[in-house]
């Protein structure tokens, strides 16, 4: 009973802080703010915090925080926008989006795969945050026991959502993996500090940005296609066909894939911390496997954009409990989040929740604020992006063109960068015209970099001994895991045919 | 319309043109500065970058803007082929720590630590060895006995790539005390984060930090601090860690961060910028940024700094021989 009104206390804190009209407008702004850099492709929520930094020194700490973590789970939202719309990433965990996103919007349904996008997100982020409220703590707790073979474990399973990805030929997407795979060896080699295939280029030293190559390999090969099809595009509008909000069908197909986005979001992202773009691509592997129209999923499917939508914002929201328990940042974002907090003079960690009750409640209070806000903001947005759509085509190229490259130069304020992400355009363009699917690239980047990391960490604490990965219960369940995924489909014809054994006769 | 458009170019080029020729007239300084950090927002080299702007700008030493300019990659590499990119440059500063020697002495970076202009050495960060709260090591003796007997079976992490400094800092510590530091294994991770998530998982037996990342952990108890490499005790949270010295290593290791003009930099802005650091230093902004982030300002002027990087580049080619990262 103290227990319960302990807690009541503080949420009654939390919203008491988070409730002055000061903190509701750096709240409103943080989220307006987040939804902008979200929605422009390449400006992640990394740079918008880092932009906003020099401000939040003469801001109190848990303004600042408010401020921050708003721009942090606003982009999570707009970063689908544009997925949808015109087949560009506004941010890593977007994507996955792009797949069945852009599909739909050819099929002029982008209004309900907005919508879509928009509440599944706010549904994960407010189970987030309850889960940060309820049992933080504990989460962070069974967080520790990810060390790095569990890390690796989870890796290999993430792998097996490539045979979702693979379209029409397996062999096709295995090619795209493992040339995502060799580009993720680029780089600085992390146990034992030999530069690999950087060519004596300082700025390869850290390997190919993720995002030079999503947005390469989707945005600037969607504009190099239309280009090409120039002469039969220029009549082609995605224009909408039916209505804007979900139908009834829409909802039930809703339901049940957004709370496996949620909860799948929530272990990788939240428990595992491994981010929000290895955590989207998790949840699209689970549509392909668990969704009852799973064979829609790739041609446009609503269960592709609200799993990975919802799965994304779940790993953000998680990602804060690693930042704010443990003093942990568990991606880009948060941890720039944890360098203007030490500025501020704030040292997130263990004794966090005792030490500030204001600033943690406070935050936690903004997020549901933020969250409803959000929601608030972007459905009635939805009408507003469709008309995009309206836009002739040779407009919208351009448009996409120029925040591909402002996007992508701000990333790092690199020149190179703008060379590589044509580049691979280009070689987006070729794969197109082959028919090679370009998301299993991306995934292998995603993965293969931590995997190899994690792999090698392992071997180095078990001296060599690869029972390390088969010793310890979570990753020896993850790996259990991985091989359920890549067999499943030929379960069905094995059982078949060891009825037949035992029937004796094989029935023709 | 051609015509009206030509002109209104032409007008703007002869502005410009009339801008830099009243610029360059006038004394030092009389254009916007550039802070280059050579890494991404949320690290070290940021923090103190966006640390000199602020005080810059507060105390209102510098009569133009200031701004923090990113450039991150390779461990520090991209800053310093940028920063040769503005050879006498006089607008442009760079903040730089231990690896710019480490990474000169490994040739990870485009050009040797010496071709930029030393300007001043701000601050001193020192490393802690660090275990999990229930382990059986209790102190720093404890830890090296265990070391001494098997030096490959107690593992360490650290945030960064075998030969930085989270790995030569116990290298430096081990040697002295009659450890072959090859014979020591260390776990790289990407982050001191993530090294501490391994301790507190109790994956390896203890991790070398900064100390800024653990400094939390250490006063909820949930790590334990054996030695920090300070030369004299350090204050607030930090108060009961032992030196190395109190343990019986007669060493130290300093993580310090100074400020670098660009190569080539003019005399006239170096006697600017030896003048205007010294006060900033002694500014109310400054001493309280230096609370906030527990650094301690440990001031050299730019010959002092110059000999000091010296100094250390024989100490780190030295260790670095030792385990044949040198190149």
């Amino acid at each position: 009973m103290d227990f319960l009104g302990q807690f009541w206390n503080n949420v009654a804190l939390g919203f008491s802080v988070a409730g002055t009209p000061f903190n509701l407008l750096l709240c409103f702004v943080g989220v307006f703010l987040g939804t902008l850099i979200g929605v422009l492709p390449g400006i992640g929520p990394m740079t918008g915090v880092a932009l906003l930094i020099p401000l939040t020194f003469s801001l109190q700490p848990s303004a600042a925080i408010i401020l921050m973590a708003g721009i942090y789970y606003g982009a999570m939202y707009g970063g689908s926008t544009t997925s949808i719309l015109v087949n560009t990433p506004g941010e890593s965990s977007s994507v996955v989006t792009c797949l069945d996103g852009y599909q739909m919007a050819k099929k002029g349904r982008a209004g309900p795969a907005l919508a879509a996008a928009a509440i599944g997100s706010f549904v994960a982020g407010t189970f987030a945050t309850l889960m940060l409220m309820l049992f933080g703590p504990w989460v962070a707790g069974i967080a520790l026991n990810f060390g790095p073979p569990e890390f690796f474990s989870l890796m290999v399973a993430g792998l097996t959502v490539v045979t979702s990805l693979a379209g029409r030929s397996l062999v096709k997407a295995l090619f795209a993996t493992l040339f995502g795979l060799a580009i993720a060896t680029m780089g600085i080699d992390n146990q034992s500090a030999v530069p690999r295939f950087t060519f004596g280029n300082p700025e390869l030293l850290d390997g190919l940005e993720f995002l030079v190559v999503a947005i390469g390999l989707f945005a600037l090969c969607e504009v190099f296609v239309n280009l090409a099809d120039m002469k039969e595009a220029v009549q082609e509008r995605l224009s909408i066909k039916g209505s804007l909000w979900l139908t009834k069908e829409d909802w039930k197909r809703f339901v049940p894939s957004c709370i496996r986005g949620t909860l799948s979001g929530f272990f990788v992202g939240g428990i595992a911390g491994a981010g929000a773009a290895v955590a989207s691509f998790v949840s699209y592997g689970l549509e392909k496997k668990a969704s009852k129209y799973r064979d829609e999923l790739g041609s446009g499917a609503i269960e592709g954009v609200t799993g990975p939508e919802s799965a994304n914002n779940a790993a953000a929201g998680g990602a804060l409990i690693h930042l704010l328990c443990l003093g942990i940042p568990g991606s880009g974002t948060t941890a720039i989040m944890l360098g203007a907090l030490l500025m501020i003079g704030l040292q997130p960690g263990p004794l966090l929740f005792t030490q500030q009750p204001a600033f943690v409640w406070g935050l936690i209070a903004s997020m549901y604020i933020g969250n409803v806000m959000l929601l608030v903001l972007n459905l009635p947005l939805v009408g507003m992006w469709v008309k995009l759509l309206d836009v002739p085509l040779y407009l919208l190229l351009m448009f996409i063109t120029m925040f591909s490259f402002l996007g992508v130069y701000t990333m790092n304020n690199s020149v190179q960068d703008l060379y590589l992400m044509v580049g691979f355009g280009v070689i987006g363009y070729l794969m197109k015209r082959l028919d090679i699917p370009a998301s299993p690239v991306i995934l292998g980047i995603v993965l293969g970099k931590l995997m190899e990391e994690k792999m090698r960490q392992s071997l180095v604490i078990s001296d060599g001994s690869v029972m390390i990965f088969l010793n310890r219960p979570i990753s020896l369940f993850l790996l259990f895991l991985a091989v359920v995924a890549i067999t499943n489909p030929y379960w069905k014809p094995i059982g078949r045919a060891i009825r037949r054994l035992f029937r004796g006769a094989p029935a023709r | 319309m051609f015509k009206k458009s030509f002109t209104m170019v032409a007008l703007i080029l002869l502005l410009c043109i009339g801008f830099t020729a009243s610029s360059e007239g006038a004394a030092y300084p009389s254009r916007p500065l550039e802070i280059v950090a050579p890494a991404n927002p949320g690290g070290g080299w940021d923090a103190m970058a966006r640390t000199i702007n602020r005080a810059l700008e507060i105390e209102k030493l510098y009569p133009q803007p200031v701004s923090v300019l990113n450039k991150p990659g390779g461990g520090g590499a991209v800053g310093m082929a940028y920063i040769h990119t503005k050879k006498g440059d006089d607008y442009e500063l760079v903040v730089y720590s231990p690896p710019l020697i480490i990474n000169t002495i490994t040739k990870t970076y485009p050009h040797h630590y010496n071709t930029l202009t030393p300007l001043a050495k701000l601050i001193t960060d020192y490393q802690v060895f660090i275990v999990k709260a229930d382990s059986p090591y209790k102190t720093f003796g404890d830890l090296m006995a265990a070391v001494k007997k098997n030096p490959g079976a107690v593992k360490f992490a650290g945030g960064s790539n075998p030969g930085s400094m989270d790995h030569l800092a116990f290298c430096k510590v081990a040697k002295l005390a009659g450890v072959n530091p090859k014979d020591l294994t260390y776990v790289a991770f990407s982050g001191g984060g993530e090294a501490l998530t391994t301790l507190l998982g109790g994956n390896v037996a203890f991790v070398s930090s900064g100390t800024g990342e653990v400094l939390s952990h250490i006063e909820a108890g949930t790590v334990r601090a054996l030695a920090i490499t300070s030369a004299e005790r350090r204050s607030g949270v930090l108060k009961d860690v032992p030196t190395l010295k109190e343990v019986g290593i007669n060493t130290t290791y300093e993580v310090w961060r100074g400020v670098f003009g660009p190569p080539g930099m003019s005399k006239e802005a170096q006697a600017f910028w030896a003048k205007t650091i010294k006060t900033m230093i002694g500014t109310k902004t400054w001493k309280e940024s230096m609370a906030k982030l527990q650094w301690v300002t440990a001031y050299a002027d730019a010959n002092g700094f110059a000999k000091f990087l010296k100094e250390e580049e024989k100490t780190y080619l030295e260790l670095m021989t030792d385990l044949g990262f040198a190149k």
